[in-house]
């Protein structure tokens, strides 16, 4: 979406990705405050249920002890020993019977004597009483149990205990001729004997629907999300015209200006509003920063050497454009940061820096005239940045093994000199018009016959995340093949135009990932051979020991590569 | 990437350009010179000048070219070696003396490592011909191939287990494949005095790709070098010896 207002190019990004946030957080927040709702709404049925259930139990217990106890010991010595009246004897008879009048006022309470072998057929246990059964028997000290069970299509609140045989209930349940005539004449001999004492005889139990109330508290949890969902909507909707009002018009203000001023070096980079801020905001600093070393100056000169205007920032140095006033030949002059002259660490890579480019001589490097204190003064470096070169799209096919033979060369003598660059990116290369190549920075450089300063103050990883290989994200500095996957990713982008990696504030930790999970350059350039493919990915492998061990390899592949591709005519 | 690897030049120019334009035709990416740039022969400036001209290459400090800087003292040394050493002194320039003086001891690269003599005791200059000192650099470094010089004789020792050692003599120009696990010390030779009965030049170039080490013989005008041996006032067994190889 297209806003014009204020002269905005682009101002959605950032609104979007906050409203997508936010619907995101209230979304998940209704459906958590729900969820909730309805596990306490549970919960509470659950307790009740329980409770309610105890209470019946207990109720059915009493009753049955008031048989036993007294009610059948008073009819024994009014009619004798010899005489069961079952409707006025039996504990199963009365207890079950006095239920079914219960429930037939309470008809949510559904109470049940169930047994594997009763006198009465109707309680016979069935399936789920049976296993009920299994599990008192598998251990004697279990004495209750409850839960929800699902029969015919209804959840019940079921609780149960164990009732097993005493003393007094042989005469009953034990042998068929030694039972009450009344009670064979009722049930007859099949069912309901050859019981001993503390057999399981039975287990009682009250079964309390809560379908019904399960039901209603869903409906509330649905109450409640439909609530938060419409408050969402509202409270989205006022957010949007704060955040509009407050943030985007404002920012939007502040963009156009940097968009305005970036048209004429190429289109702003990827990333939100606030990325395109952050990367003005940067070359703002530089330009402070330049500013203010210019300003240092008084007058801007060092020897005999006239500062002029700054070509491109290093790591630890400016490199200013410039003139000697005695033979008016043009060269440049390398000036640490203010930041950097004054902390003795930097100071430290600084001098190392300076020491390469004195004692290294490379055609690809600048040559060094003389040295003033911390000012190194080189030869003129001419051309463009190759990150300039590459901002408007991929380097020219013929181009690019010229280009690589440089850098492949340029690197490969640092390696045998024992020295890693560490910090090879696309800003540091400037390429003329001739197509020579000069390196302007190595800030970052380490010598295995110098200390490096970076590693004995155990800083963590130095330069462009961009660029770097995982083990320097990991601080693990001195590896010449950090070298061979910088040069991976200048390879990356020299081919199709694009970095393999997106830009943007990560962390160290993210970047890793990022570094595992590597984008196949045919991906933006179809057209790529599988050959250069293959040398791309192999120099930007994760693990450095399934890299290119050696920049050399890199190179012969690179170069045989490109000879297919002049030999065939196919694009490289 | 192909390592040229070569070692006691010792002052001998007419062997080290004959190795370095032998070299030359067989790609190679780097070098690395073991050390004795001087001592015994009659060109020491010019061998170290050839050698700082000398792409891609690194060297390292050998006990003459420490002798020449007075760390060590040439008076341990063979009557002939000694007067060569004060003869040596002499002839050097400034800045070629500045040179040799910041020659570092060893170098390691990837899996392999560099000295002059031993990896234990850089600079006691003790040969490695045997197995009580080849298992003594294999306990000093980590590395899976160390490359020495010194003894002026080309070798391989491989390590077959923790106390026992394979060691081959290298003959000729010989190809050697190192494509295994196990570790080993490799004696480059010596361009400029080789002393194992063979008088041509000898270097060798390990390729990375293939595993592989190439150890090449060339021969070079020894009668010049002789020559100019004597000319310069040196003992003249040194010329001498250049014929036999030892």
């Amino acid at each position: 979406m297209t806003n014009e207002r204020h002269g905005q190019i682009s101002t959605t990004n950032l609104k979007q990705r906050f409203f997508l946030w936010s619907t995101l957080i209230l979304l998940g927040g209704g459906l958590l405050l729900s969820a909730l709702s309805f596990w306490n709404t549970r919960r509470l049925l659950m307790a009740e249920a329980l409770a309610k259930s105890e209470v019946i139990l207990q109720e059915v217990e009493a009753i049955r002890a008031y048989v036993k106890e007294e009610l059948r010991p008073k009819m024994n010595e009014l009619h004798g020993s010899d005489t069961f009246i079952i409707e006025a004897m039996s504990t199963t008879y009365i207890s079950t019977t006095i239920m079914e009048h219960f429930s037939g006022f309470m008809p949510n309470y559904i109470y049940r004597r169930a047994s594997l072998n009763p006198h009465n057929p109707r309680n016979l246990a069935d399936s789920f009483e049976e296993e009920m059964f299994d599990w008192f028997e598998a251990d004697s000290g279990r004495s209750f149990w409850q839960g929800v069970v699902k029969k015919n299509g209804e959840a019940y609140f079921i609780s149960m205990v164990p009732d097993y045989l005493g003393t007094d209930c042989l005469p009953c349940h034990s042998k068929v001729e030694d039972a009450p005539q009344s009670l064979l004449d009722r049930y007859g001999s099949k069912g309901g004997f050859r019981y001993q004492t503390g057999d399981l005889a039975g287990i009682d139990s009250v079964a309390i629907p809560v379908s019904a109330s399960l039901r209603e508290a869903w409906r509330g949890s649905l109450v409640i999300f439909m609530i938060t969902l419409g408050g969402s909507v509202v409270l989205l909707w006022l957010l949007n015209l704060l955040f509009q009002h407050l943030v985007i018009e404002r920012l939007g203000v502040m963009l156009s200006l940097v968009i305005e001023k970036k048209r004429g070096t190429g289109a702003p980079g990827p990333g939100d509003e606030l990325d395109v801020l952050h990367a003005s905001l940067g070359s703002l600093r530089s330009y402070v920063r330049s500013a203010r070393k210019g300003a240092a100056l008084q007058p801007n000169f060092v020897g005999d050497y006239v500062v002029d205007r700054p070509i491109v920032a290093g790591a630890m140095s400016w490199l200013y454009s410039g003139y000697s006033v005695i033979s008016n030949d043009k060269v440049a002059l390398k000036l640490g940061f203010d930041e950097v002259l004054q902390n003795p660490l930097y100071r430290a890579c600084l001098e190392t820096e300076l020491q390469l480019f004195e004692t290294l001589s490379h055609p690809c490097l600048p040559g060094v005239r003389e040295r003033i204190g911390d000012v190194l003064v080189v030869e003129e470096v001419q051309g463009r940045s190759l990150n300039s070169l590459l901002s408007s799209g991929r380097l020219a096919d013929q181009s690019l093994l010229p280009v690589f033979e440089q850098l492949c060369d340029l690197t490969a003598t640092f390696h045998a000199a024992g020295i890693v660059h560490h910090d090879l990116r696309p800003q540091i290369l400037m390429l003329d018009e001739k197509e020579s190549l000069r390196l302007i920075d190595m800030g970052l450089a380490a010598s295995d016959q110098l200390p490096d300063p970076i590693v004995a103050a155990g800083l963590g990883p130095q330069g462009d995340l961009l660029y770097m290989a995982p083990e320097l994200i990991q601080a693990r500095r001195g590896d010449p093949r950090s070298d061979i996957y910088g040069l991976g990713v200048l390879l990356f982008l020299a081919t199709t135009g694009h970095l393999p990696f997106s830009e943007g504030r990560k962390s160290a930790q993210k970047w890793l990932q990022h570094k595992e999970e590597i984008t196949s350059p045919r991906k933006y350039r179809a057209s790529l051979s599988l050959g250069l493919e293959q040398i791309i990915l192999k120099a930007l492998s994760y693990d450095k020991k399934k890299r290119y061990q050696w920049v050399e390899d890199l190179w012969e592949d690179l170069e045989r590569e490109g000879r297919q591709f002049s030999e065939n005519g196919e694009p490289g | 990437m192909r390592l040229l690897v070569f070692s006691d030049i010792h002052g001998n120019l007419e062997a080290l350009q004959c190795i370095l334009r032998d070299a030359a035709g067989r790609n190679v990416h780097r070098s690395i010179c073991l050390g004795d740039m001087v001592g015994y022969g009659p060109y020491p400036n010019e061998c170290i000048e050839v050698l700082r001209s000398l792409k891609n290459c690194r060297c390292l400090a050998g006990n003459h070219d420490v002798a020449v800087s007075w760390k060590t003292s040439p008076y341990g040394m063979s009557s002939a070696a000694k007067e060569a050493i004060l003869w040596t002194m002499d002839q050097l320039s400034d800045e070629n003396k500045d040179y040799l003086a910041t020659l570092p001891d060893r170098l390691d690269l990837a899996d392999m490592t560099f000295v002059h003599a031993n990896p234990y005791n850089p600079r006691g200059w003790r040969y490695v011909l045997d197995r009580k000192y080849a298992l003594r650099s294999f306990a000093a470094t980590r590395c899976r191939r160390l490359f020495i010089g010194h003894s002026h004789r080309p070798l391989i020792i491989t390590r077959r287990h923790l106390l026992a050692i394979d060691l081959q003599a290298v003959s000729g120009s010989m190809r050697y494949r190192v494509d295994d696990t196990r570790r080993r010390i490799i004696n480059c030779g010596s361009v400029g005095q080789p002393r194992d009965k063979d008088p041509r030049s000898c270097y060798l170039i390990f390729d990375s790709r293939k595993q592989e080490l190439e150890f090449y013989r060339v021969a070079y005008d020894i009668e010049k070098s002789a020559k100019a041996i004597r000319s310069a006032g040196l003992p003249l067994e040194l010329g001498k010896r250049l014929y036999r190889g030892i």
